[in-house]
């Protein structure tokens, strides 16, 4: 079988599948709608062979789509006979067990046909601005009211587009064009990637991409079982608590190292809640999937054989593994904290090697107008990351999301706010021999004297801060209130009245290593350059010269 | 009566003359404490050999990476930033997200200007550009105090929604003028970068101050000395757009300057595709670490605002400075003749980005470097031949690629030749660099197969025919003189300069009669920049419109007409920008309105007339040799032919065929012809489908 030529073959042909990724994921960006989904990147594209296993993913991307849509093919086409497949045919859902975890996501999923014969897929997801339902918030008490849902069905036959789906959809959206648009740009960069990958097969005179995918499992597996071997064989466990929606939940994670593979069971956890928090497991499996590997196999490109070697299972019905109806819109505030859940566990084999605790959950910032003019905006506000073993962390700079902030300019063009100030907030990094990320201190208020509403859905450790490692102390917490005195606390809807501003003080990192080893340097730096206050440069970093 | 053409890089510093009776040029060693030494070094041996003087040249055209230098070794002005009370950590905070997803051990770029002096100062202009606070003289006179305190050589001022309303940052930028005198520069962010995004606008302001008070002094201390030296003429500089300005712009906005070496490069380019008539051209340019490439059409390099310089983080991108300049915009590939091959973590065969650079090299240099490199591959499988490498200046040792190749890929790989070995190596190295060309032609919404390939650098002959196949490219051109670079590029640049005005405004919101006004006003401005070194009636003006679906990332330019029809081309847009959305993207959107976002004004000089050609130095055909060459498909070696470049002419040359000449060598692949054109550029052409 494979000869001599053929390894340099099968390198340049599993260099060209993740292009092929990358030209998908790149087009789709660009023609996304919404400021915050460009930001993210919250989108991914994958080329998957004749069995729907995934062959290779665009780096774009984040991690919450990682393995929910290597899944997702495979479940859509259990669904759709492979026989009733024919050429130009797409598929498509959003439903959030099948997809990405909440309604907002839109899987795409086109056949290619070599020879009258399907070869392999391409699929990409994206993330539409609005479907309907409540919008962005966790005041749904089930996902009937998150907005609508399509079941698998073809968003294509031949070449006739559904338009009676897409009917549904913009019929359901408070922005119809916007995301008909983006529906459209997901069948689109699959067109462009299916035509890619036959130029490929024609060019390397291919008939299928058996052999290929062979090299790529095989060259993957065996990578991930040398990198997995780094961590001792064991059972490690970890516990987590979360704030909540109004009451503390708790994860928990039974991690077993075994030879080449990781399993990682999630039961214990508390038990699904009736807003939407919740997470179905597809997403949970996908974060902690990525926490696990950024530590361990960064190297190793995602494909089936890679992530076959980290399973996540759970007891049914938990915040981590919540059924169908459960309300699951903010589902990253759990699926978020799973890679710090999973770190937890891997800091028991690996001592001193895994980085602290993050801020977590991204803070989604949804706020629309409670006066006369109608809008809703959608940012993000971050906090800082762990620190390193031996680096500080990250400030302001989200972990284990990859999204980034809308600039504040652009923010207020876009709707009648004012962002008064966006400042690092000094002593929110975890005190350490290396410094946790610090937080951020934003106020923002109406520019039109109107009131705000507020959505808390996704504001969380607001009651413990993230956990220093290794003698580092903990990040900060966050702190969220409202000038005329309210201190947030749940994850509620709040009105913000006429004339008065929003606080809010993103979690710190956490830090790492004792901070009385700091480099004296690094003491004297962080307190001219106002991120760490006299009193904690004294008092924590035990450092004498306070006065510079 | 000539021109002279002067490229400072980072090690060498070009000095390059076109008088009536051709090019000549100089190389130089690059002066790093004092570049003009160097610089004036070479025009004075350059000078001598051509028995002429400075009285002589009319005309100096200047590049230079000093700028480029400054940033990445920190060696700018001390600078403070003065910018809206609240947002002093803009600067620090960037994006606020990682550049690498999976890499735990990321560092981002030290900001230009530490926290301690960045300062805010209270003032606010809201997104519809009124003022919701105005700022206060105490306040400034205090800020003032504080930055003579610390002994600040240059202030960036950048504010809120200044690119809407710049009138805090004029008001206070005079104040400090005249609190802070003259020795101290002050920059504004809406004139040097006038686009909405903060993050962006104040670090292309900061870096624009950090290194203006020592382009300034460097810049007037060559103009100085030439003039001391009998110079009369005029000194242009060459810009990252690809054009040239005046000195006194240039020191103005010297960050401007910063990609002005590949910019020379591009056009260089750009004027060979004009010359032999190419209308679509891809730009392949592969030297000794990397390989670059730019897409140019009818004769103009595609350019983009969007730039990023000092990469702090493994060169990642993401990890450097962003600046708003107008840049020819090329996507840099980490492989070119010295880039290394070797197995990563999963058995797969790797080339670059590390590269073994000149020193120590290839393992074929002899000179200490045992990597396998793309040069000693094309050594093993016969590409080059070991003597004449680099026009004779390098000698090959030819046993030791192989060795490298064995030891380091064929051996661990179980590969059963070393030339396979290698030809897989140059394969792998094709397959990267026609990846690049395909993905950034997508970005683009090009059909790369439709363009010419047009190579330069070292190796780029050499890859040319194979990239070329991978890409569906049926016609090469290789440039007369493809070595001489950057330098020879600045004489084929035109005076240029554009500028940007923000706008974000949906199309049926738009006060045409203000934006008209506005824009010629711009236009004027742009004009008279050009104006300082070129006649009035050799000017061209172009206005160019950037729109997208509202909400949505996907930015189109389309040019606008001026004057009269000015009116008239705006309320064309919307159905050109819906065709051009429709012919990228596959589809269009009904109902969406429109925005938009910018239009950005340029003026330029007309394109200069085609120069003197060459004298052709035809000889007559010496015997046919032949050279085994390893061939990838056929698992064999191959005869191909070898011919020198000067002796082919214009009738058809079938390969398999080797052109060689002092600085490169041309692969002419099966399949493949090869001619001379009358100008001496060598096409390539694709003889079968």
């Amino acid at each position: 079988m494979s000869g001599q030529l053929d390894i340099v073959a099968q390198n340049v042909l599993w260099n060209r599948l993740i292009s092929v990724c990358e030209e998908q994921a790149n087009a789709l960006m660009r023609a996304a709608f919404g400021a915050i989904v460009r930001e993210a990147g919250d989108l991914s594209a994958g080329v998957f062979d004749a069995h729907g296993d995934m062959l290779a993913q665009a780096v774009t991307g984040t991690p919450g789509h990682v393995n929910t849509m290597a899944a997702s093919v495979r479940a859509m086409l259990e669904i759709v006979p492979l026989e009733s497949l024919g050429v130009g045919d797409a598929l498509v859902t959003n439903d959030p067990w099948l997809g990405a975890g909440h309604v907002f996501d839109f899987v795409v999923v086109t056949p290619a046909f070599l020879n009258g014969k399907i070869v392999g897929y391409l699929a990409s997801t994206s993330h539409i601005v609005d479907v309907g339902g409540r919008g962005w918030s966790a005041e749904s008490s089930s996902v009937f009211e998150e907005g609508v849902v399509i079941p698998v069905m073809h968003l294509r036959r031949g070449t006739v587009l559904n338009d009676d789906m897409l009917r549904i959809v913009t019929t359901n959206s408070r922005v119809p064009h916007e995301a008909q648009g983006d529906i459209l740009s997901l069948l689109a960069c699959n067109d462009t990637g299916v035509a890619r990958l036959l130029d490929l097969m024609g060019e390397y005179e291919l008939s299928d991409l058996t052999e290929v995918a062979d090299f790529i499992f095989e060259r993957s597996a065996l990578g991930t079982k040398k990198a997995l071997s780094r961590a001792p064989q064991g059972i490690y466990e970890n516990v987590m608590l979360l704030d909540g929606y109004d009451a503390p939940i708790e994860l928990h994670a039974k991690m077993v190292i075994g030879e080449g593979r990781i399993d990682v069971d999630l039961t214990g956890s508390s038990p699904a809640v009736n807003r939407g928090i919740n997470c179905p497991l597809n997403y949970s499996a996908a974060y902690a999937a990525f926490g696990i590997r950024a530590l361990l196999t960064p190297d190793i490109p995602n494909n089936q054989a890679s992530l076959n070697a980290i399973r996540v299972v759970s007891e049914p019905g938990l915040v981590v593994s919540a059924e169908r109806p459960s309300p699951v819109t903010a589902r990253h505030v759990i699926g978020q904290a799973l890679p710090d859940l999973m770190l937890g566990c891997l800091e028991q084999a690996l001592p001193g090697e895994v980085l602290a605790e993050s801020s977590g959950a991204l803070w989604t910032l949804s706020l629309s107008g409670a006066g006369r003019r109608q809008f809703t905006s959608l940012n993000v506000a971050l906090g800082g990351m762990g620190a390193r073993p031996s680096l500080d962390g990250l400030s302001t700079t989200a972990f284990p999301s990859g999204v980034g902030a809308v600039p504040v300019e652009a923010a207020e063009v876009a709707a009648p706010l004012i962002y008064h100030s966006k400042e690092f907030a000094p002593d929110t990094g975890g005190a350490g021999t290396y410094r946790g990320g610090l937080a951020q201190r934003m106020e923002v208020g109406s520019s039109i004297g109107e009131a705000l509403k507020l959505s808390a859905a996704a504001f969380e450790r607001l009651t413990t801060g993230p956990a220093g490692r290794q003698g580092g102390s903990n990040g900060a917490e966050g702190r969220v209130s409202i000038t005329d005195g309210t201190v947030i606390r749940d994850k509620g809807i709040y009105e913000i009245p006429a004339g008065e501003r929003l606080i809010l003080q993103t979690p710190g990192g956490g830090g790492f290593g004792d901070p009385a080893k700091r480099d004296r340097a690094a003491v004297a730096q962080d307190l001219s350059h106002g991120l760490i206050t006299a009193d904690a440069a004294k008092t924590i970093y035990q450092s004498d010269d306070t006065n510079s | 009566m000539f021109r002279l053409a002067i490229d400072i890089g980072g090690t060498f510093t070009d000095v390059v003359a076109e008088t009536p009776a051709g090019m000549s040029s100089v190389k130089v060693l690059t002066t790093p404490h004092a570049p003009e030494q160097g610089a004036l070094d070479g025009v004075e041996r350059l000078l001598d050999a051509l028995s002429l003087s400075y009285g002589d040249i009319t005309a100096v055209i200047h590049g230079t990476t000093l700028a480029t230098n400054a940033l990445i070794e920190r060696r700018g002005a001390k600078t403070a930033f003065v910018t809206t009370a609240g947002f002093r950590d803009v600067l620090e905070m960037r994006y606020e997200k990682r550049f690498d997803q999976y890499a735990l051990d990321i560092q981002m770029p030290e900001p230009l200007v530490p926290r301690p002096l960045r300062f805010g100062l209270n003032e606010r202009v809201l997104a519809d550009g009124s003022v919701l606070v105005a700022p206060q003289d105490e306040d400034i006179e205090q800020l003032a105090e504080r930055l003579k305190a610390e002994n600040i050589e240059a202030v960036a001022l950048g504010f809120l929604h200044s690119y809407r309303n710049a009138s805090h940052e004029i008001y206070v930028a005079e104040k400090l003028r005249t609190l802070l005198g003259d020795a101290v520069t002050i920059c504004q962010s809406a004139e040097v970068a006038g686009e909405i995004r903060e993050y962006e606008r104040f670090s292309t302001v900061c870096a624009n101050a950090y290194v203006r008070p020592v382009m300034a002094r460097y810049l007037q201390q060559l103009q100085a000395q030439l003039q001391d030296r009998g110079f009369g003429g005029s000194l242009l500089m060459m810009l990252s757009g690809g054009g040239l300005t005046t000195l006194e712009q240039a020191v103005r906005f010297p960050i401007r300057l910063l990609e002005s070496g590949p910019a020379g490069g591009v056009a260089l380019a750009a004027h060979v595709a004009r010359e032999v008539g190419s209308r679509k051209t891809l730009s392949l340019d592969i030297g000794g670490t990397t390989a670059k490439i730019c897409f140019i059409e009818n004769g103009l390099p595609k350019t983009t605002r969007r730039f990023e310089v000092a990469r702090a983080w493994r060169d990642v991108k993401g990890s450097g400075l962003p600046v708003r300049i107008p840049t020819v915009e090329l996507v840099e590939i980490g492989a070119g003749g010295g880039s290394i091959a070797s197995i990563d973590a999963l058995g797969r065969l790797k080339v670059g980005p590390k590269s073994a650079g000149s020193d120590p090299g290839p393992a074929a240099y002899g000179r200490g470097g045992e990597d396998a490199t793309i040069t000693d591959s094309h050594l093993t499988v016969g590409n080059i031949s070991a003597d004449g490498f680099a026009g004779g200046m390098i000698t090959l040792a030819p046993d030791r690629a192989p060795a490298a190749i064995a030891k380091h890929v064929q051996e661990p790989m179980g590969i059963e030749s070393v030339e396979l070995a290698a030809a897989g190596i140059i394969e792998l190295a094709d397959e990267t660099m026609a990846n690049a060309a395909r993905v950034h032609g997508v970005e683009l919404g090009l059909d790369v197969a439709s363009f010419d390939l047009l190579v330069s650098g070292g190796g780029g002959a050499l890859h040319a025919a194979r990239i070329a196949e991978k890409l569906g490219i049926r016609r090469i051109i290789v440039p007369q003189n493809a070595g001489v670079g950057s330098a020879v590029g600045f004489l084929r640049s035109p005076v240029a300069f554009e500028s940007v005005i923000s706008i974000i405004s949906r199309l049926d919101d738009i006060d045409t009669q203000a934006l008209t006004e506005r824009i010629h006003q711009q236009l004027e401005s742009v004009r008279s920049i050009v104006e300082k070194a070129v006649q009035s009636d050799r000017i061209t003006t172009a206005i160019k419109a950037e729109l997208r679906y509202q909400g949505q990332g996907l930015e189109l330019f389309l040019d606008l007409p001026e004057g009269g029809e000015f009116a008239a081309g705006l309320s064309e847009l919307e159905t050109r920008f819906q065709a051009r959305y429709e012919a990228m993207v596959g589809f269009k959107l009904k109902n969406i309105p429109i925005e938009l976002v910018s239009v950005s004004v340029s003026a330029r000089e007309a394109l200069q007339p085609k120069p003197a050609t060459d004298q052709q130095q035809n000889r007559t055909s010496e015997e046919i040799q032949t050279r085994n060459i390893y061939d990838l498909k056929a698992k064999q070696f191959l005869t191909y032919s070898v011919a020198e470049r000067t002796a082919l002419d214009d009738s058809i040359f079938d390969g398999p065929a080797v052109v060689s000449e002092a600085q490169t060598t041309t692969l002419v692949r099966p399949d493949w012809t090869v001619h001379r054109s009358a100008l001496g550029h060598l096409v390539l052409e694709r003889s079968v489908a």
